[in-house]
Order: structure tokens, then C-alpha cells, then sequence
């Protein structure tokens, strides 16, 4: 069980994931760093606003290790007003016990892009998990993409990630995640050995109003993840979530093909969230770089729809 | 194999009407994008048909599942808030548009077929704030009800439940895929094997705790919803 708390990162919110039912499993102390000690408890906290002159900028920033945010840079060629941001970590993969917060927040009318600077990898773990808070807040007429590089999780990963959204009803936010199956090409190959992955997103208004609750917890150890309907062949998983005024949603979702290709192996569809947040949308694929592309044409759709540019080609080495 | 219940005889001939399929809403045939699965060739014989409906049942259980038996103990208690709670919870939770205007339209269906047969105040005020758009009214929910308010218990629940999911896709796909009633009722009667082992975690589970990961049961729902290849208006 949890220990130490004489020397939690001070100042920060605390990562709490006691209430989670299917992290009970996991609570051992690691033998190694306790859970919350400095440099174990990653903090980041990101506020993006308009300035005298109505350029977006990033206003506030707040960081404990190992999350390290970027000087924002305005490299979009189709939305050069955009500050676009990549968050890094110092301490490589996530190990047993992180816990980490990112607390994002864009401003009435303001713009911003973050995604990583590469891929989040889960280390194999023997004690506890990893855990993240995410709390996401969009004000009125505010546009964020949030398109971080893929998630790997190794043999006896366990994650755990919250992802509390609040949007005012006439902002708009892209939000994606990918998660491939695991280390494909390691060794004799690693997929879905993980112990567990818990993912939640929930969306609300301000005033706080619950729109919609998107859980999925993968054990591959208890869920047939190769079973079809779940995975079935497929060993890539990305899931968007879009929430954009009804307008524009019911657009995007008229512009926006489901489809399955069975000889390139990927597939993806689309469906309206619950309570007119917004939109839904899913890829299945075998690699990385195609599921990315449908991930980032999509976005260009979203952005085409609400800002009327398109999103530019990806950078060559990424 | 013997089979000894306590269960008095009445609750035991409620739910065999609940759950026999000249109820109106009791076991019906609905796809679940199952025509688009055997368009796709993910279905095609038994054995693919077996693993779409595993999947079909896996998801339900711990979702509508939690839900209903949240409603069902609530009904129990007398606690119409939390009947309201697993109600909203549920459509919160539930991604698909079809999914969700399906179990509202049954749900709204049973609770209207409840009122005629129940005089009980928690099944009128549930219909009543179903038409006024308090509560989202979800087919789940009011399996709780009414089963609790039979003194059906919560384990028949559960496997009333679990039986309508499966035999609702087995229903549909005689109908789209090259498969006999030998080979349904197969299925349904191997998968009923696992609803005690679903029971068992999902009888636990806080409403916070449902959960579904589903990708390319989504992806054909997808597909289901955008496109004009459909057995049943819905």
C-alpha cells in the first residue's frame, strides 16, 4: 500500500485513483521510488488566452518534473496565429507509481495545438501503475487540437488515465488518442500483454452539465481482446473526440465516411455524442502511420469545418 | 442436473412473459449492425457468428447490465433518485446514436406496458417523467423495475438480460447469414455458460464503473448508421 507521503511533490494537485476498482489489483509499493516522490509526480499546467493585441499566446505555465512543456512556436502554415505546443518528458517511459496531471486551459476566442515530441511509452511494471489526470477546459469560442503521438503500453503495463472535458457549448476542441497494441516488433513481438489499460473521457458544460462518459477498460488477461468485435485482426486503436457546436458536427458527419478496407487492413467510424456534444470517431489499423493520417485528415475536416483551413502536411520526420 | 429454485411461482411466470417474444417488448430481433458484419464477411458461418455475439453480450453486460441491476436494487429501496441516476448514467455512457434512440424508444415502450401492469408510484412517476423529458427512459432501467416489481430477482434479471441480448442478434441473423436454428440455439445455449462469470463482476460495479471497449463493433455500428444496408427500420 501507499507509504510515504513525508516527501510528495508539494504544490500539485494529489493524482488520486483510490476509488478505481480495477487498480485494486495494483496497489503494491514499488521497491523503488515511492508513488508521489519528486520526479515521480508530474505536473503541467498550460493557459493559452488572447493578448492586448488578440494574438493567442501561451499566458501561464506551471511544470514539475518530468513533464517539460515547449516554447510555443507558430509553425502552422495554414493557421500561423495558432501557438503550437509539444510536451515532453524527462524521465523516459512512464514507470511503476507516476502519476501525473496536465491541467489545459484555453481562453475566450483564443487558439492552440499541442500534441508530444514522440510517443508515450508504458514500461513494464512489477509494482502499482501509472496514472494521469487530465482536466481540459475549453471557454466560449475557444478552438483546441489536441493530437498527441501514439501511446505504447510493454508487457505488464498498467495505466490508468482520467480525462475530465469542460467546453463551452460554442468552442471547439479535437481531442485524440492512439493506442497501439503493444511493442510489435520487439523482440518476438509484444501485442496486447499489457495487464491493463483503463482509459476514461468525460465531457461537460460549464455550468456543469454532464454530456457524455466514455470508459473502456482493456484486460487482456480477462477480455478476449482478439475476439471479433473488439479487436478482432486489428492491433492499432485511436479514438477522437470532437466537441464543436451542433452545426458544425452534423457537417462533419455528413463529410465523414465509415469504412472497412480489408486489404490496407484499417477501418474507422464515426457517431454523434450523446447529448449534441459532438462527434465520435474510431480507426482501427495495423501500423501507426496510416491510423496517424486518417487521425490528422480528420482533423483537417474538423478544422476546414470550423476555422476554414485545412491542416497542413504532417512533417516529413515525424 | 437438477435445477432448485426458492423463487415463488408467480415471479417465475413473470419472467417468462417478460422475456417471451410475444411481450412487446420482450425478445425481438434487432441487428446491431449485424447485416453489415456479414456484408463484410466478418460473419459468415458459426463459429464468426458466435464471436460477434460473445461480443454483443460482453458489452451489454457491463453496461445496461450495471444499469439495470442499479434500478432493480433501487426499485427495492424506494429510491426513485438513484432509479433516475443509472437512467441518465447509462445514456451518458452510451456512444452510438442508434444505441441510444433504440433503448429509449423500448424503454418508453415497457415503462407505458408497466403502468398497465403495476399500480405502483415509482413506475408512474418514472413514465411520467419520461414524457416530460426529465429522465432519458432507457430499456435497461426499466427491466430493472419491472423484474424488481414482479419479485423477480436480481440474478434472473441479469440472465433475462443476457439471454436478450444474445437471442435479439441469433433472432436477426437468421435472416442475413448461412446459419441453421441448430446452430443458434447452440450458441445460445454456450454462451448462457458465461453469464454467471459476467454476474459476478458486473453485480459489483458502481455505475461510474461501466465500461466497453468495442472498436470494430463501433466501427460496424458506424457503418450500420450511415448507410441504407438494413434488415429493420429502426
Amino acid at each position: 500500500m501507499i507509504k510515504n507521503d513525508r516527501f510528495k511533490t508539494s504544490s500539485v494537485p494529489e493524482v488520486d485513483f483510490s476509488s478505481a476498482r480495477e487498480m485494486q489489483r495494483y496497489l503494491q509499493e514499488p521497491e523503488q521510488m515511492y508513488v508521489g516522490a519528486p520526479g515521480k509526480h508530474g505536473y503541467l499546467r498550460l493557459g493559452f488566452e488572447l493578448d492586448s493585441d488578440g494574438k493567442s499566446i501561451l499566458r501561464d505555465i506551471d511544470r514539475r518534473v518530468p513533464l517539460i512543456a515547449q516554447q510555443e512556436l507558430y509553425f502552422d502554415e495554414e493557421m500561423p496565429q495558432m501557438p503550437c505546443l509539444y510536451i515532453l518528458s524527462s524521465g523516459g517511459p512512464n514507470v511503476d507509481g507516476d502519476r501525473y496531471q496536465q491541467d489545459i486551459t484555453v481562453r475566450k476566442n483564443a487558439l492552440a495545438w499541442i500534441s508530444t515530441g514522440a510517443a508515450t511509452k508504458l514500461a513494464e511494471m512489477r509494482y502499482n501503475y501509472s496514472g494521469m489526470i487530465q482536466n481540459i477546459v475549453l471557454e466560449e469560442g475557444a478552438y483546441l487540437e489536441f493530437m498527441p503521438e501514439p501511446i505504447y503500453p510493454c508487457r505488464h503495463t498498467r495505466f490508468i488515465s482520467d480525462t475530465r472535458i469542460c467546453v463551452d457549448s460554442s468552442a471547439t476542441l479535437f481531442y485524440s488518442e492512439i493506442y497501439m497494441g503493444g511493442r510489435k516488433y520487439y523482440k518476438e513481438g509484444e501485442l496486447f500483454e499489457y495487464d491493463i489499460l483503463s482509459v476514461c473521457s468525460h465531457g461537460e458544460r460549464p455550468d456543469g452539465e454532464q454530456l457524455f462518459r466514455e470508459k473502456f477498460v482493456i484486460d487482456p488477461n480477462v477480455t478476449p481482446v482478439r475476439q471479433l468485435g473488439i479487436m478482432g485482426r486489428f492491433d492499432v486503436f485511436a479514438n477522437v473526440i470532437v466537441m464543436t457546436p451542433k452545426a458544425h458536427a452534423d457537417k462533419i458527419y455528413e463529410s465523414t465516411e465509415a469504412f472497412i478496407d480489408r486489404d490496407k487492413m484499417i477501418a474507422c467510424g464515426i457517431t454523434h455524442l450523446p447529448n449534441d456534444a459532438g462527434l465520435l470517431f474510431k480507426v482501427l489499423g495495423m501500423e501507426p502511420g496510416p491510423v496517424k493520417k486518417i487521425v490528422r485528415d480528420f482533423c483537417s475536416r474538423v478544422r476546414q469545418q470550423v476555422k476554414g483551413h485545412p491542416v497542413p502536411p504532417e512533417f516529413p520526420w515525424r | 442436473m437438477s435445477i432448485h429454485t426458492d423463487a415463488d411461482m408467480s415471479a417465475i411466470s413473470r419472467l417468462l412473459q417478460f422475456t417471451d417474444s410475444t411481450f412487446p417488448v420482450g425478445t425481438f430481433s434487432f441487428s446491431n449492425g449485424l447485416e453489415t458484419a456479414s456484408f463484410e464477411h466478418l460473419v459468415h458461418d458459426a463459429p464468426t457468428l458466435h464471436a460477434f455475439t460473445a461480443s454483443q453480450a460482453l458489452q451489454a453486460a457491463y453496461s445496461d447490465g450495471v444499469a439495470a441491476l442499479h434500478a432493480h436494487r433501487a426499485f427495492l429501496r424506494g429510491d426513485y433518485d438513484a432509479i433516475a441516476e443509472a437512467d441518465r448514467m447509462l445514456i451518458l455512457f452510451k456512444m452510438n446514436d442508434e444505441a441510444r434512440m433504440m433503448l429509449k424508444r423500448m424503454g418508453k415502450k415497457f415503462a407505458e406496458l408497466m403502468a398497465k401492469l403495476f399500480s405502483n408510484d415509482i413506475v408512474s412517476r418514472w413514465l411520467q417523467d419520461i414524457k416530460e423529458e426529465k429522465v432519458p427512459g432507457t430499456f435497461p432501467v426499466a427491466q430493472g423495475i419491472a423484474y424488481a416489481a414482479a419479485g423477480v430477482d436480481e440474478k434472473a434479471l441479469f440472465c433475462a438480460h443476457q439471454y436478450g441480448v444474445i437471442n435479439m442478434v441469433l433472432s436477426a441473423t437468421l435472416r442475413c447469414v448461412r446459419v441453421s436454428h441448430y446452430e443458434t440455439q447452440k450458441i445460445l445455449f454456450d454462451l448462457s455458460e458465461n453469464v454467471e462469470k459476467l454476474y459476478e463482476e458486473a453485480s459489483q460495479m458502481e455505475l461510474k464503473d461501466m465500461n466497453a471497449f468495442f472498436p470494430e463493433l463501433d466501427i460496424l455500428a458506424s457503418l450500420h448508421e450511415k448507410g441504407n444496408m438494413r434488415m429493420f427500420m429502426n
